[in-house]
């Protein structure tokens, strides 16, 4: 009982770090709002004058917008592995094995950290959203749901990002792999267009891929308020976050040996 | 007295074939200054890694105030502090910053961080700055925050691996004074890894001198010097000196050890000045010219010279870790 108070207060210092460190500099979450920023606008708004997408009524920017959301959270999640590389190359985490932190604990705070700045990055992209005339479902609970679930993924991708930083133990390697990773995601799920679109192999893949049912249920929560799949997208996601955080843990090992 | 530190028989070995420790066997009694000097390479840093908990040995046992260091390994991390030789602070945020982290997650009540980190700020030397990002650091100010993020916990025993590597001598001698005087007030156990002699001579109680692995000697720094003898006597000569002449002069009752190379000949003798007429008559007979004689009391680079047969390479190893402290500060 005592050992899992510990845990949760590490994870929460682990998430107040990342808090402190956004606080001293903002730019990063300025530059990473760029590109999906860039999405909505130009890319969202040529492809709904061509309404070759069925998106089952919604405007094709409202359509997109979960999917971008969730593609800057990957985004940031996995590129959160180069901060792990880089407190490898220097000795913060020699230093936090010899803390009492459980290592499961640094492994999941380092990874909850990554779901602070994903948070971020939607209170940014949102209001630019709203801007350009998407419309949002006008409730709070919805809206905290979403949150929460956005939170929850970014641990997941971030554990994935462990996961290959305890492979590519340099900076260098990691940006592309980072790369490699994130645009699979994003195009073979279901942000851009609906699954039924895809070719056998290709749909496949979007039914495994966690990003699918992130979109489906911050679709369903936040643009077309249907949450009928809602309860299975919750329960596909958490899958992905524990088991992505246990193995995660487990490899952890190998980046500190 | 109580026993800090015991080590039995350790063994690492990576890959199942490279030895990074052979066989350590070490007693460190608490409240004590100790130092393990040795070269590049002789193991210090895997030493200290297994007794903090962070990899296990090969075979062997060893155990921090009692505690296993493998079995009881949760435990034995509430006693110690570890500041790596590489940069362990974050450098994105202050200094503050940084202690407070570390004191929530040692679970030092909300009650007693503030105090306890604007004292320890205090102590280091740096509570001007404790509102200023890390990265404005020098060099030696971020060492001092590492050290006051490890002892911030008051913890039994703090382990520093080379703990003013690439500092320069003035920041050196105040990241030692710092440390000394929080030692002398709270009584914690030090136990250090360093290529410095001096920092060894001065600030250790004792020091193990170790070499591929293996302690080769071990003693307090005058006992160390001691055993070479009382003097040192070099010689610079012309030609060469046959391994025969050298077993002669270490022949000779009252030299302690004698070692050649291309450069010359050092011979530790008890008393120089008996030594020297016996040396030079081997020498001539070898048909060896000596160009010149010095005598000198011994240092520890020559009680280490001795005994790990090399010199430890300080200029290449210090720009080395410069370097990867600089990129990684950035």
């Amino acid at each position: 009982m005592i050992a899992m108070m510990d845990s949760l207060r590490n994870i929460l210092v682990m998430i107040e770090l990342e808090a402190r460190r956004i606080r001293h500099d903002r730019t990063e979450l300025y530059v990473r709002a760029v590109q999906p920023v860039l999405w909505l606008v130009i890319y969202g708004s040529v492809m709904s004058s061509v309404k070759l997408i069925p998106t089952g009524g919604m405007s094709y920017i409202a359509y997109i917008t979960p999917g971008v959301l969730l593609q800057s959270t990957a985004f940031v999640s996995i590129f959160f592995g180069l901060t792990i590389v880089w407190e490898k190359e220097s000795g913060i985490l020699k230093k936090l094995l010899v803390t009492p932190a459980s290592r499961y604990s640094i492994v999941i705070g380092r990874s909850m950290a990554a779901g602070v700045r994903s948070i971020l990055q939607a209170v940014i992209i949102i209001p630019i959203a709203m801007l350009i005339g998407v419309a949002f479902i006008p409730n709070p609970a919805y809206f905290i749901l979403a949150f929460a679930l956005i939170f929850l993924i970014s641990a997941g991708f971030a554990a994935i990002s462990i996961f290959i930083a305890s492979f590519l133990k340099t900076r260098e390697r990691f940006m592309g792999i980072g790369q490699a990773i994130t645009f699979p995601l994003f195009f073979a799920s279901n942000a851009l267009y609906p699954i039924e679109l895809m070719p056998p192999l290709l749909k496949e893949f979007a039914l495994v891929n966690p990003m699918s049912y992130a979109v489906d249920a911050i679709r369903g929560l936040l643009i077309s308020g249907n949450i009928s799949n809602l309860a299975f997208d919750i329960s596909a996601i958490t899958i992905f976050v524990v088991v992505m955080l246990a193995i995660a843990s487990v490899s952890f090992k190998r980046i500190i040996e | 007295m109580e026993t800090a530190v015991e080590i039995n028989g350790i063994k690492k070995f990576y890959n199942g074939k490279v030895k990074a420790l052979d066989g350590i066997d070490l007693r460190v009694g608490a409240g004590k200054v100790f130092a393990v000097l040795g070269p590049n390479g002789a193991g210090k840093t895997t030493l200290m890694r297994i007794l903090t908990t962070q990899i296990k040995p090969t075979s062997g046992d060893a155990s921090i105030f009692g505690l296993d260091v493998m079995k009881d390994d949760s435990e034995t991390r509430k006693l110690i502090s570890y500041v790596p030789q590489e940069m362990s602070v974050w450098t994105d945020i202050s200094g503050y910053e940084n202690l407070l982290i570390y004191a929530k997650i040692y679970g030092i009540p909300a009650g007693e961080r503030k105090k306890l980190i604007n004292g320890m700020l205090r102590t280091m030397g740096i509570e001007s700055f404790a509102g200023s990002l890390v990265r404005n650091y020098s060099g030696g100010m971020i060492r001092r925050l590492e050290i006051a993020c490890a002892l911030i916990i008051k913890p039994k025993i703090l382990f520093l691996d080379e703990p003013t590597i690439g500092l320069d001598p003035s920041a050196r001698k105040t990241v030692w004074e710092k440390l000394m005087s929080f030692k002398d007030e709270n009584g914690v156990t030090i136990f250090f890894n360093t290529h410095y002699m001096d920092e060894a001579d001065i600030y250790s109680d004792q020091i193990a001198i170790m070499n591929a692995g293996k302690i080769v000697k071990l003693g307090t720094a005058q006992e160390l010097k001691h055993s070479l003898g009382g003097e040192i006597i070099s010689f610079g000569i012309e030609g060469k000196i046959s391994a025969g002449a050298v077993k002669k002069i270490r022949g000779i009752k009252i030299v302690t050890g004698a070692t050649a190379d291309e450069n010359g000949l050092r011979v530790f003798a008890s008393d120089a000045g008996v030594a020297l007429p016996r040396i030079t008559d081997i020498l001539e007979k070898g048909g060896v010219y000596i160009k010149e004689v010095s005598i000198k009391k011994p240092t520890l680079d020559d009680v280490f010279l001795k005994y790990a047969g090399t010199k430890i390479e300080t200029a290449e190893r210090v720009t080395d870790i410069r370097y990867t402290r600089d990129r990684i500060k950035r």
